[in-house]
């Protein structure tokens, strides 16, 4: 796996405070876990930002899902899952939970949306839906990787 | 001709101004300076497509010849002229001198301008000391430019000297629980609803642990900048332990700062790090769950007096909360509903569900429905697992929308 290009200790990141934090991961326990399956047709987007935009340094990701529900995470559900947004980073393996660091942040609380700080230049951002144990779904619903220039 | 000559294009030539000399002689068809051979101008660093700031510095590049300033008559040589939203003149003819035709007679090989938003083409010409084009011409590509609508300035409005606000509570320096009520004052000015544009009026801001926003553009609605749009003078805030910075910024109707703008002073505090928030977690059963302060559910599509297409989808937002499918007791969540042309139900008992109040107890953050064609209005409300409006309420601005009639669909730009 790749590291993030950018320090951590760069990276400020300030979820919303008042949802409590979500279940640790257990990584060890990171066997192949059984897929869930995603609805048909389901999409998950960028409300904001889009593609090749320019931001500020502190600004809210918005996220928009198509055809799926949002959980926090935890809930067994059909078609629900809850969002994890990738930052500076490629598409984690697809059969393992998802991992949890500063590039790749958990919405564990079912958040639809995130206020990111990032250092000035270039990064890209990519979503991907989780199930309840943070493993992707089967197929998986994930965004298109998005490059946007923080000034 | 210039056909946006009307657009309010200012250009702040960054060096002296365009020292155009009387040319007052020139001839019908006066004589073109031969231009050299492989000569070209060009944009540096602005690609065609790209999409730009409404205040953009232009910087212009020219190969195998050189820039003079308008007057001097040197073999090889002539001046920048930038063409905006216009064809080139004609290249016979001393180029004009208007909001589409900017003239660098200083010889400037760089400028700023302001664009409105929206699709603009931007080209460069070369003009001679009498500002005529050579033979043949040396001219640059024609580039489309976007200007980014989010980074146009608008007016601000202006502030009567002596306004002020200020944080009443808490007291810089305070060391404060996790939960802050904070108040705010304002003098000399008037508190109006975000919307109401009245003189001498505004609503405030709270700035938390950030530096003043950029002034002269809406004030960010974040977590980091809390908005009052109902003209509230007094709010409550959860903070995580530790230092904290507030400080309140008055905010026009449309969310700028005035001009001169209102702010108070940095405050301070400390939050300690003590945690009686059993409280609020043990709330009864029984009774409506706890929002958190400052949660928000907003229409991310449509917003307020939008024109939409009969089938449309309606996409939610959220705010300092996640969402959670019906039946899912968690605390700061909950599930969206949408109410369409009715007023508000009562928000103290389960929500109806029927075709003007619909659940979205899967957790859905959006939905497709179909509108007849005319006025209509939407609301938003968060509720619990039970389908009750948190206390206080979790709820969206009633906005009015306008479905289109599809079959006249007009094609204006």
């Amino acid at each position: 796996m790749r590291h993030g290009r950018f320090a951590t200790g760069l990276l400020i990141f300030s979820m919303i405070a008042l949802v409590p934090a979500s279940t640790p991961l257990q990584i060890a326990a990171a066997q192949a876990a059984e897929r869930t399956a995603s609805a048909p047709s389901a999409l998950v987007y960028f409300h904001y930002p889009v593609d090749g935009m320019r931001v500020p340094e502190r600004f809210t990701v918005k996220i928009g899902l198509k055809e799926m529900g949002v959980a926090p995470a935890g809930v067994v559900k059909p078609f629900t899952g809850h969002h994890h947004l990738l930052i500076d980073t490629d598409m984690v393996p697809l059969d393992q939970p998802i991992p949890s660091d500063y590039n790749h942040i958990h919405l564990g609380g079912g958040q639809t949306e995130v206020v990111l700080t990032l250092p000035q230049g270039t990064h890209t951002l990519q979503l991907l839906l989780g199930d309840h144990e943070h493993v992707a779904h089967q197929p998986p619903v994930m965004s298109k990787k998005i490059t946007i220039y923080v000034r | 001709m210039g056909r946006f000559a009307s657009l309010c294009l200012v250009v702040l030539v960054t060096m002296a101004m365009d020292a155009r000399i009387e040319a007052g002689a020139q001839q019908p068809a006066p004589t073109r300076n031969p231009s050299a051979a492989k000569a070209r101008i060009y944009f540096i660093d602005l690609k065609d497509g790209a999409t730009v700031p409404s205040k953009v510095k232009i910087r212009f590049g020219i190969e195998n010849m050189e820039i003079a300033p308008a007057g001097v008559v040197r073999p090889n040589t002539g001046h920048h002229h930038l063409l905006i939203d216009t064809p080139l003149p004609p290249l016979d003819q001393p180029i004009p001198s208007d909001f589409n035709h900017i003239h660098f007679g200083a010889g400037q090989t760089e400028a700023e301008i302001t664009l409105p938003a929206g699709e603009h083409t931007l080209q460069l010409l070369l003009g001679d000391h009498a500002h005529i084009p050579h033979n043949p011409p040396v001219v640059s590509d024609v580039i489309r430019i976007r200007v980014d609508a989010a980074t146009v300035e608008k007016t601000r409005t202006p502030a009567p000297a002596g306004a002020s606000v200020s944080l009443i509570e808490p007291a810089d320096g305070a060391t404060v629980g996790r939960n802050v009520k904070v108040k705010f004052g304002i003098s000399g000015m008037d508190l109006a609803p975000a919307g109401t544009s009245k003189p001498n009026s505004g609503h405030h801001h709270l700035l938390i642990d950030t530096p003043l926003p950029a002034l002269d553009r809406e004030i960010p609605s974040d977590l980091n900048h809390l908005h009052f749009g109902r003209a509230q003078t007094e709010t409550e805030i959860t903070l995580a332990p530790g230092e904290h910075t507030l400080q309140l910024l008055l905010g026009d109707h449309e969310h700028l700062p005035h001009d001169p703008p209102v702010y108070s002073k940095v405050i301070r505090i400390r939050v300690a790090n003590a945690a009686p928030e059993k409280a609020a977690q043990a709330a009864p059963k029984e009774g409506r769950q706890p929002s958190p302060p400052d949660a928000a559910v907003y229409f991310v599509y449509p917003t307020k007096g939008e024109s939409i297409y009969p089938n449309s989808t309606i996409r939610f937002g959220l705010r300092n909360m996640g969402v959670a499918p019906a039946g899912i007791a968690k605390p700061n969540t909950g599930h969206h509903h949408l109410f369409i042309d009715v007023d508000t139900p009562p928000l103290d008992q389960p929500l109806p569900s029927d075709l003007n109040h619909i659940h979205f107890g899967n957790g859905q953050t959006e939905k497709k429905i179909t509108l007849s064609p005319g006025k209509h209005t939407l609301q938003l409300v968060l509720a619990d697992e039970r389908h009750i409006p948190h206390d206080p309420p979790v709820i969206s601005e009633r906005i009015e929308v306008f479905v289109k009639n599809v079959r006249k669909r007009s094609r204006r730009r």
